[in-house]
């Protein structure tokens, strides 16, 4: 077995008409509604996951994917084309990337957008596939009280590396675990607050609450302070780039490609973290660095070949060990749950047709991107100018149906709308959203190994720090939160004094 | 002298605290055991009480750091009312009325969230989303709803 005849395996099922066909739609559907607004990729995917239920279980995963990139890739259009990202990784992308637009730059700020996405994609989806391999074969070994550790980790570094206040990070997580918690105990078969509702046995149905906590939600805040948005660009021409352009946009590209991978594997890092900091780092290194804010193609294609390497190599820690990195992936692992996959390290053995089907595609996808959306720009702008007032309505619609068709049941549809309810009161107190949804979808197996581990070692909670691997992932976590929280409590200790 | 300088997590940590007392209540009669075999109840307890405790250090922060200033945000209740209210009506009317006409009144109803709404736009997305979700869903991916429920006279089933 050598990665050549894996990546051979991955081609016959990424290249199936069938697999490219969905991969297909996955794009051009994430793009479509990527570029809508207010819509970002975790509400997209949630919203459209129902619609993969049917399909193979490759297909499904192949497809899901597309529509991460899709929407990733919509995001950084309405960030160039209206200043508005569509989502959180495109922030910095919209500093420089509208500039150019209003100077009339715009087709080369989205040409420099997909070329370098897709150098980064094809750059991480080798990483992947040589790095995943040996993650898995490591994770194979790991027994309870190791995988407990990995979770826990997992968790404190989401926490860690988000933005906003460390302890009510803390609070969404330890909550969400506790809505892990409803549905039936797997180990006594004792149902837990589950209050005689049948629906409720085999839990709360993550893609309803999902679709509450991201989807309405989005729609309750957009609809708050609801103003007419005005598209400055009416035409997009100039898409090929000029020689000088590819001698500036080299270097940016490969920084963040190599920023981006490392960033993106990290917990809670993903496209968003690896976005920032590469266009913080360009800013530094830069020789046109006079000109960032003001249109400088640095500004874009760094930024933009970081957040693309960021999300591909966030799929590492979940097709490896199983663990999601962000809100994304969780989604991903609960589709893979609704396939009937189990993730982690068994999945490369076990699904071998999946797993390398899977990484192939992510460059078969990347690629579909640029053929497809540079000349398909004109209908992206007609696509920009739907107003608000026109599309939650029929958001709103699709989610309805979409909650209703997970188990053909309309109690999903309750579920939806109490959790928009819910998040929306946590946005109003300033909870972010996501580590709720992680807590929740590592709550149960989180639990499962904490018991079984505490079974084996007969009830010593000590087996967590004899273990060495178990140890040392352990004293990662420590570390990590140690150095966010002694810069904050400087900060904040500073502030009270000053008060 | 104690005073709450941020009200916003003030509540936030009170928040926290009632999650996990209406945790706590509801899963009193699970059997917790011990730490050598733990009941169904050990995980959810242990977890309430590590809830209570960052509620209570939110609340203390709260006391301690001032909040941020940020913009005033505008309540429209109005748009809050119908837009959760429309999966909960979707839900009681999709078996009763079919997937068609639910869509339609459900899309008219919740349109007008927005102070940009019309009738005439209102009614033709209206229309526009009831077919699609038909041809789509009952036909296509055939979901076992019907286009028109048994409330509907003729067209019903």
């Amino acid at each position: 077995m050598d990665i050549f005849s894996d990546l051979w395996l991955g081609a016959a099922t990424a290249f199936h008409p069938v697999n490219l066909a969905y991969g297909f739609i996955g794009c051009l559907l994430g793009t479509a509604i990527g570029v809508l607004p207010g819509l970002g990729p975790t509400a997209t995917i949630a919203m459209l996951l129902p619609i993969t239920f049917g399909l193979q279980p490759e297909s499904a995963l192949i497809m899901l994917a597309g529509i991460f990139y899709g929407a990733q890739y919509g995001g950084s259009t309405t960030a160039v084309l209206i200043n508005l990202p569509g989502e959180s990784s495109s922030v910095v992308t919209a500093i420089d990337g509208y500039q150019m637009a209003r100077r009339g730059r715009a087709g080369a700020a989205l040409a420099t957008a997909a070329l370098g996405s897709f150098f980064a994609g094809t750059v991480a989806t080798v990483l992947l596939a040589v790095a995943a391999p040996p993650l898995a074969a490591v994770a194979l070994k790991f027994g309870p009280a190791e995988y407990f550790s990995l979770m826990v980790l997992g968790l404190v570094a989401s926490v860690a590396l988000a933005s906003g206040s460390l302890l009510k990070a803390f609070a969404m997580i330890v909550f969400g675990l506790l809505l892990g918690a409803i549905g039936t105990d797997v180990e006594s078969g004792t149902p837990r607050y589950v209050f005689d509702i049948p629906q409720l046995y085999d839990g709360l149905n993550f893609v309803a609450v999902s679709m509450g906590i991201f989807g309405l939600c989005e729609i309750l805040r957009n609809l708050e302070n609801e103003h007419e948005r005005s598209v400055g660009v009416r035409k997009v021409t100039g898409l090929m780039l000029t020689r000088d352009d590819f001698r500036r946009i080299r270097g940016p590209v490969l920084r963040g490609t190599a920023l981006g991978s490392l960033l993106g594997v990290l917990p809670g890092g993903g496209a968003m973290l690896s976005s920032f900091a590469a266009y913080a780092l360009e800013k530094r290194v830069s020789p046109n660095r006079a000109e960032f804010g003001k249109g400088a193609i640095e500004g874009v294609a760094a930024p933009e070949a970081a957040n693309n390497a960021g999300a591909q190599t966030s799929f590492i820690p979940m097709l490896t060990l199983g663990i999601p990195g962000n809100p994304v992936m969780a989604l991903m692992v609960g589709a893979m749950i609704i396939q009937g996959i189990t993730p982690g390290p068994n999945v490369i053995s076990e699904e071998p047709a999946l797993f390398w089907g899977m990484i192939v595609s992510m460059w078969s996808g990347n690629l579909m991107l640029v053929i497809l959306n540079l000349p398909l720009i004109g209908l992206w702008l007609r696509m920009l100018t739907i107003p608000y007032h026109l599309l939650f309505p029929a958001i709103i619609g699709f989610c309805c149906i979409g909650a209703y068709s997970i188990n053909n049941s309309v109690f999903d549809v309750f579920i939806m709308a109490g959790f928009s309810v819910v998040g929306f009161a946590l946005f109003k107190l300033r909870f972010e959203p996501a580590p709720l949804l992680l807590g929740f979808i590592l709550g149960p197996m989180l639990e499962e190994n904490l018991r079984r581990a505490m079974l084996i070692s007969q009830g010593d909670p000590t087996i967590f720090v004899r273990s060495p691997l178990s140890l040392s992932l352990l004293a990662v976590a420590v570390l990590v939160l140690g150095l966010v929280l002694a810069p904050s409590i400087n900060r904040k200790r500073d502030e009270a004094f000053t008060e | 002298m104690l005073k709450i300088r941020n009200g916003r997590d003030f509540v936030g940590g009170v928040a926290m605290i009632v999650v996990s007392l209406l945790f706590i209540w509801f899963g009193r009669e699970l059997d917790v055991g011990n730490s050598f075999q733990m009941g169904p109840g050990y995980f959810p307890r242990m977890l309430s009480l590590l809830l209570i405790s960052i509620g209570v250090l939110i609340i203390l922060q709260s006391l301690v750091v001032a909040s941020e200033a940020e913009p005033d945000e505008t309540a429209n209740w109005k748009a809050y009312a119908l837009v959760i209210l429309a999966p909960i009506v979707f839900g009681l009317a999709l078996s009763r009325l079919g997937l068609a006409p639910t869509m339609f009144l459900m899309i008219v109803a919740v349109s007008f969230a927005s102070k940009y709404a019309g009738w005439r736009h209102s009614v033709a997305l209206a229309l526009f989303m009831a077919i699609c979700s038909v041809v789509l869903f009952t036909r296509l991916l055939s979901l076992p709803v019907s286009a028109f429920g048994p409330w509907i006279p003729f067209l019903g089933n």
